[in-house]
């Protein structure tokens, strides 16, 4: 699914919250209601249900309809966009800072 | 989480660290990454805030080339330095930070996701590994 560059925008602002991040923790070890949720974090379950709409908007979490409680659901496919800038960013500054120290090395000899 | 910081300590003084990162004789040895060169005459650094910072990495492979064109916003030698790329609006802070054993962590942090990044085919190759995710998820937070 193609992602466009405001969509990963909204996706680095709903990632940009402490608590969505715990609450994207929780929902990785498997689906929880919002009040499963709203427990661990002193909470109130209108707080979360606040964090889970933007959640939601981001495409990060999903509310299955099946039961009343609607759990919610980890959409891990769309960290995808995120996962891949950050691994990039990652590879290529860490090569740059081992040519540096190479550098820094040639510098004093 | 709506930035990428890349923490590296360095045995060298911050005004040393700086000048590598703001001088185009220095920066020519280490600025491309692997499999790639970075020629002298094509780096440009204006090293004043609204300044000019070029760079042209050259792949060693086909010669294909990928021009970096930024400008500064903040310059406070020997220990900031921010520079905004031109295009994607990316935003690049370095800090030098001195920790008094010799040696100085150099923090690199970038926000805003370039637009070349958002594009499908660049994500081509990368593992899609649901549990890849669920376990990055995991970590998400534990070192903010």
């Amino acid at each position: 699914m193609p992602v466009a560059e405001d969509e990963l925008t909204v996706t680095f602002t709903a990632l940009a919250d402490p608590t969505r991040r715990a609450i994207l923790r929780r929902l990785a070890l498997g689906d929880a209601t919002v009040g499963e949720l709203a427990e661990p974090f002193a909470l109130t379950q209108q707080a979360v249900s606040k964090h889970l709409k933007v959640l939601e908007r981001a495409g990060l979490v999903s509310r299955l309809r099946l039961a009343q409680a609607r759990p919610c659901h980890l959409e891990v496919d769309n960290l995808a966009p995120v996962m891949d800038w950050i691994t990039q960013q990652h590879q290529l500054w860490e090569q740059r800072h081992d040519r540096l120290e190479r550098h820094l090395a040639s510098l004093e000899g | 989480m709506d930035e990428f910081v890349y923490r590296r300590v360095h045995r060298a003084t911050p005004r040393v660290l700086f000048e590598c990162l703001t001088e185009p004789e220095h920066l020519t040895c280490f600025w491309g990454p692997a499999g790639t060169r970075t020629p002298l005459d094509r780096i440009v650094v204006d090293l004043r805030p609204g300044g000019v910072f070029e760079t042209v990495m050259v792949s060693e492979a086909d010669g294909s080339e990928h021009h970096m064109r930024a400008v500064y916003e903040v310059v406070v030698p020997p220990v900031r330095l921010v520079w905004r790329e031109v295009g994607s609006g990316m935003l690049t802070e370095i800090t030098f930070d001195e920790r008094g054993d010799g040696t100085t962590e150099v923090v690199t942090t970038q926000r805003h996701v370039p637009e070349p990044y958002a594009h499908p085919q660049a994500r081509a190759g990368w593992a899609t590994s649901l549990d890849r995710y669920a376990a990055y998820v995991v970590q998400l937070g534990g070192a903010s």
